[in-house]
């Protein structure tokens, strides 16, 4: 086993930092036009003119496909071509792009960029399978921080002027920074790592409006004494559990929300805020559409980007459906969403623990791929691929401190070197899984 | 007369092909649509004029795939109460199949979109009618679907954004150039 790895092995992906953030005043009033998109569409009762309103977006989506070398290729080769692309429901003659795929024609799917697109290219995390390579331009870069404007809005937040938001991070690195934001009412963008000392007076110091944070980041926010409450608290939760939510509305009384986005799509839905309906997911019509009744995500961005996804599976599951709210949304909703293999696994004594409590362990050490089974009550099986040797027993000692921290009072590990092709079962690796036995 | 499409379409979906007719077969059942109408269909000679007008390695396949849209719904029966008295057979034909000549069986078989391009292409051939359109709706339709003006489009967009990127590489080349001249200058 070599003890080398290339750069791409690292689960947390090296950060950028632009300093130049008074370029993104030009695109403020764009900004603005995406949040009141989403509101607009969140309010049309009617489904066929929501529908119509989406489809007018499907003409900038053919053109980009014309413009792409992948998808020129890929529609020659099925007969079609992008003028077929006149309805949503035309869609599902088109065929899927798996996240593989993506990942081996990264450069081929998006169309030419411009000079003025100003593109970087991205890797999605490699914590549920191996990173993929996601070419951006300046707008997918921005877009976030315009949705984050249409969802302060929907969870009726009032923000000061000039708002800080915080990115606190519970990954490895403990990297750290503050930039000017002026692309959101003028405020500024602080990233504090949990894993410093002084994050806590760090926190208090800038006393944010909005707080974006993992599940392993809002336990250690949960864990604080006397912090100051944000006016809204995000997190793109692969899993959000019920427990942590409950401890943290106690400690931090602010309105969680919980959306799902990949890094290859941009933001996808946002869990509804009323408590009577946790797992119901609002999609973000019209920026992206999700197809419905499937049992998996189906993703077509209807959005303008250098990278056009036309049917794009993110390896999730869940089933989509027309929706009226009494939250007072109408559109459509992401229910079942079995994404990021949500799994349970059950302590000695019975308890059930939810597994990606585990996940912050294996993002301190570099692997390409893992998978961790329960087997019996208190035996696991370890899969790794990619993984140093030297690295083994330290990610061993951590994993079984931490599964006794949940409750496993004498937790047994067996190891096992894979290939990462093995690990990749279906669209999306599933790190963990519990066998029928360990109930 | 006026062709019910989507009807035709759902007729076909529940008739799948499970394996091609024989050409001669198909031929017969072309034929017996012109017959049903009482106008006289392609001679022997005519057929073979037509498949050397053709001059086409998918025209075998695509009288074929004629063949089964007739008998696999109402297109047939539709088709012969559209043919009219007098109709020249062989020039409708010819038309026709002029018209889908970059179509393949497998396209028509199990693309929705070829599918229909197809059948209204075989519609306007006869010179029908599409029911719940204009003239003008389902000429914009069928110039929607033509898949022969949309490969010319992605040959053209494939080209166009060749020219561009080489055109980028060819700046690229040029910058680096005259940066490797000026830092001689400057040494």
């Amino acid at each position: 086993m070599t003890l080398s790895f290339p750069s791409d092995l690292r689960v947390a992906p090296r950060a950028h930092i632009r300093r130049d953030t008074s370029t993104q005043r030009p695109h403020i009033s764009w900004a603005d036009a995406i949040a009141r998109g989403l509101a607009r569409l969140a309010s049309v009762a009617d489904e066929p003119e929501a529908r119509a309103r989406m489809e007018t977006w499907l003409e900038n989506l053919r053109g980009a496909l014309l413009a792409s070398p992948y998808y020129v290729r890929r529609l020659q080769e099925a007969g079609l071509h992008p003028g077929d692309l006149q309805r949503l429901e035309d869609l599902s003659a088109f065929p899927t792009l798996e996240r593989e795929t993506l990942a081996r024609h990264w450069d081929a799917v998006p169309t030419l960029p411009a000079e003025h697109d100003e593109c970087v290219v991205v890797k999605s995390s490699g914590s549920t399978g191996a990173p993929v390579r996601v070419v951006r331009d300046r707008l997918d870069c921005l877009h976030m921080w315009a949705v984050l404007r249409f969802l302060v809005a929907r969870a009726g937040a009032v923000l000061p002027p000039r708002p800080r938001v915080v990115l606190l991070d519970a990954l490895p690195g403990g990297l750290e920074y503050s930039v000017r934001l002026p692309i959101f009412h003028d405020g500024a963008l602080h990233r504090v790592s949990a894993l410093r000392d002084d994050a806590r007076e760090r926190l208090c110091r800038v006393r944010p409006a909005v707080l974006f944070s993992d599940p392993e980041g809002l336990r250690w926010l949960a864990e604080q004494g006397d912090v100051p409450t944000p006016r809204l608290i995000l997190t793109s939760a692969q899993h959000l559990p019920a427990g942590l939510r409950a401890t943290l509305a106690r400690k931090v009384p602010a309105p969680v929300l919980n959306y799902y986005a990949t890094t290859e799509t941009g933001p996808l839905a946002w869990e509804c805020l009323r408590e009577d309906a946790p797992g119901r997911f609002h999609v973000f019509a019209p920026d992206v559409w999700l197809e419905p009744g499937l049992h998996e995500v189906v993703v077509t961005r209807l959005r303008p980007s250098v990278l056009p996804l036309l049917r794009y599976l993110p390896g999730d599951a869940g089933t989509v459906r027309r929706d009226a709210c009494a939250c007072g949304f109408h559109g459509w909703t992401l229910a079942d969403f079995g994404g990021r293999g949500a799994c349970h696994f059950l302590t000695p004594t019975g308890r059930s623990v939810d597994a990606w409590a585990l996940a912050w362990v294996f993002k301190h050490h570099a692997l390409r791929a893992f998978r961790l089974s329960q087997v019996e009550r208190s035996r696991f099986t370890l899969e790794l691929a990619g993984a140093a040797e030297a690295d083994v027993g330290p990610l061993c000692e951590r994993l079984t401190a931490a599964l006794r921290n949940l409750g496993w009072l004498d937790p047994q590990l067996r190891v096992s070197h894979v290939e990462p092709a093995t690990l990749a079962t279906g669209t999306k690796p599933q790190p963990f899984r519990a066998s029928p036995r360990s109930g | 007369m006026l062709f019910d499409i989507p009807t035709l379409r759902q007729q076909l979906a529940a008739a799948p092909i499970v394996s091609p007719y024989p050409h001669e077969l198909a031929v017969a059942i072309i034929c017996d649509t012109f017959r049903l109408a009482n106008v006289r269909p392609p001679s022997r000679q005519d057929w073979l004029a037509l498949e050397q007008y053709a001059h086409h390695p998918l025209w075998k396949e695509q009288v074929v795939m004629l063949a089964h849209l007739l008998a696999g719904s109402a297109l047939r029966d539709d088709s012969a109460k559209a043919l009219k008295k007098g109709t020249e057979a062989t020039a409708v034909l010819r038309h026709f199949f002029e018209d889908i000549a970059p179509l393949t069986a497998e396209m028509v078989r199990s693309n929705a979109f070829r599918q229909e391009e197809f059948l209204r292409k075989w519609v306007r051939a006869l010179g029908g009618l599409v029911l719940n359109e204009s003239a003008k709706e389902s000429a914009k339709r069928l110039d929607q679907l033509d898949y022969r003006k949309a490969q010319q489009e992605l040959k053209r967009a494939e080209e166009a954004r060749k020219q561009e990127a080489e055109r980028r590489e060819q700046l690229l080349r040029e910058a680096q150039q005259r940066e490797a001249d000026a830092r001689g200058w400057r040494e």
